[in-house]
């Protein structure tokens, strides 16, 4: 494994690509949509998620990581599961203590990290088969790739939405603020048409 | 009479007034990737209808008849998604032996419908709602999926309409059902007020 | 059966270790953390009171909670608090729990001193339709009940919302909102002050 060190550079660096861009999980392979959708009203809640999620994702794919000469086929999901649904646990218990205004208005969304299948797939596409250091860089450039996709959304639907980031003015206030931008309607909308454009950006390069 | 109202009025809150899809954003990442057919949408929803009703009352009283008295709320959301995993597979290895022709046009739903967010969001709905009774959990689990199939088969009805309109080739697929999705939030908000 | 045991724990001994060793982690966050977030619950509570009653000093719970029968026939300890200035007790706080339809109202009501008048309510924690149904955190309803007697409350759907009294109108298009906080009043009022009276913690009013 240590006889190819330009292989290895290549095997991370590879992975943080991946991560971010060609296989992000969000704009490009289009999964965990749902707490895109939830989170993003604003910069604070997205950010949040986000980091959530990099902790589970790292958590998780270090234990499986680890555990992968064991893993029997019948109890893999469950395992993955089991493992998962541990660290979201303690990542909600965590925000509850130390942020529990943003905890209340996460709500809901922070357990369902639990079904998230961006953790699901990195769990059995990377850490299931790979050593340790690779899984982690995985699981840190999915997560970045996750929060970069939804601080992108957040900060669109928060500065139409309400003139603000970071509840900060930044549009002057003369702005007819798009309240839609707030509420399910411009969730969907803001997705879809960021979908667009990505596309669009990636047809222009092939 | 009371409890009658209280019922009802529950069921229409989860199905129109507060639908799992179009204001908590629940159930929809499998779809998108599904085809848009009407049949399959329905056949979908009936999967997730059964499987949210049946996880819904199970994951309620655990919660209320084993966690709360026990004091185990912190290992909840272990216990939700272990009892959701368990009821899938159960009900896929039942409907596989004695309905093998169900299994044929639904069955294959099943095993996605775990991931759903949907089935465990509604879990944890009912916990944030404080229901308090048995028989309010079933009924609101089993508004949940019915919202759901609504929801979806709208969607998928639309989206059987744009094949044959001329969608702009970057918003083909993914976006155009979202922005279907978003208009479709903004015809439902219309639901709100109603009780 | 000795084999069919052997091969039992073979294909998931790594199941019940990982069981074993996430319950512990998820045990020791809990340990650890459950103080903190009980103490962001009571700080929550306490802040929200002292919106409503701005002389208050300081806030101290009851060493014994209150018992109030809720509408199910089942008794919940309900946490009171005095609220005081120095030697002077300037009111009660408690928490007032409601249900609106799929879903828990949870709010803070705070009462004067002699528990004669409302100081007024805030809301802790409600999922009501955004728009219409958390308009219950709107002035204009709260209004209605600040300086009003605490006392039952009669719901009506037209009416004047300047004056304080015992009647209490709707919002329009969010009938079970309000009826929810009005019949939570009705259901916690009567039974924590006459808990009070029995107490000897404030006067017969004779």
């Amino acid at each position: 494994m240590a006889t190819n060190p330009e292989g290895q550079m290549g095997l991370y660096g590879d992975a943080v690509v991946n991560g971010l861009w060609r296989e992000n999980p969000v704009l490009r392979m289009i999964l965990g949509m749902c707490p895109t959708l939830a989170v993003t009203a604003a910069l604070k809640p997205a950010l949040t998620m986000g980091l959530c999620v990099i902790f589970v994702l790292v958590c998780s794919n270090i234990m499986v990581s680890l555990m992968r000469k064991g893993l029997r086929p019948h109890v893999r999901i469950l395992m993955f599961t089991l493992t998962i649904s541990t660290f979201v646990t303690i990542a909600d218990l965590f925000l509850r203590a130390y942020v529990p205004k943003m905890s209340e208005a996460l709500g809901p969304y922070v357990p369902l990290i639990i079904v998230n299948c961006i953790i699901i797939w990195r769990a059995e596409a990377r850490a299931s088969k790979s050593g340790l250091l690779v899984s982690v860089v995985d699981a840190l450039a999915m997560g970045a790739g996750f929060t970069l996709a939804l601080s992108i959304l957040a900060v669109i639907r928060e500065i139409l939405g309400t003139g603000k980031l970071f509840e900060i003015q930044i549009l002057p206030t003369t702005f007819p603020a798009w309240a839609a931008m707030g509420m399910p309607v411009g969730a969907f909308l803001t997705f879809g048409f960021v979908l667009g454009a990505m596309n669009v950006i990636t047809r222009n390069r092939s | 009479m009371d409890t009658v109202y209280m019922l009802l009025t529950g069921f229409i809150s989860v199905v129109l007034i507060n639908n799992l899809v179009f204001t908590k954003f629940l159930g929809i990442c499998p779809y998108i990737g599904v085809s848009g057919r009407i049949d399959m949408a329905f056949g979908m929803g009936l999967a997730v209808t059964f499987v949210m009703t049946l996880s819904g009352t199970l994951t309620w009283m655990i919660d209320h008849w084993l966690l709360i008295p026990l004091g185990l709320e912190v290992a909840r959301y272990v216990a939700f998604i272990m009892v959701i995993a368990a009821a899938v597979q159960l009900v896929e290895m039942y409907v596989k032996r004695f309905f093998p022709s169900l299994y044929e046009s639904f069955g294959i739903f099943l095993p996605l419908i775990t991931t759903n967010c949907a089935i465990l969001g509604l879990c944890l709905f009912l916990v944030i709602w404080g229901v308090g009774s048995l028989i309010e959990a079933v009924v609101l689990s089993f508004g949940g999926g019915i919202g759901f199939t609504i929801a979806i088969c709208i969607m998928a009805g639309i989206r059987e309409n744009l094949r044959m309109v001329d969608v702009p080739e970057a918003l083909q697929g993914a976006p155009i059902t979202l922005i279907t999705a978003g208009l479709l939030a903004l015809a439902f908000m219309g639901f709100a007020g109603m009780i | 059966m000795l084999r069919s045991l052997k091969h039992f724990l073979r294909e998931s001994w790594l199941l019940i270790a990982a069981s074993f060793f996430f319950g512990l982690l998820i045990a020791a966050t809990n340990a650890a953390l459950s103080p903190r977030i009980e103490m962001n619950k009571v700080t929550k509570l306490t802040s929200l009171a002292a919106g409503l009653l701005t002389d208050a000093k300081r806030f101290v719970p009851l060493a014994e909670p209150v018992e109030v029968k809720t509408r199910g026939g089942k008794t919940e300890p309900v946490a009171v608090y005095k609220a005081v200035a120095g030697d002077e007790v300037v009111g009660w706080v408690f928490k007032v729990v409601g249900s609106g339809f799929a879903d828990k109202i949870e709010l803070v009501a705070a009462v004067d001193g002699p528990f004669e008048k409302l100081a007024g309510f805030d809301v802790l924690a409600s999922n009501e339709t955004p728009g219409f149904g958390d308009q219950i955190k709107e002035m204009s309803f709260r209004e209605q009940f600040m300086g009003a007697p605490a006392d039952r409350f009669t719901l009506v759907s037209t009416g004047s919302r300047q004056e304080i009294d015992s009647t209490i109108v709707a919002i329009s298009g969010a009938t079970v909102s309000s009826t929810a906080v009005v019949e939570a009043m009705n259901l916690y009022l009567p039974q924590i002050k006459e808990q009070l009276q029995q107490k000897g913690l404030i006067g017969d009013g004779n």
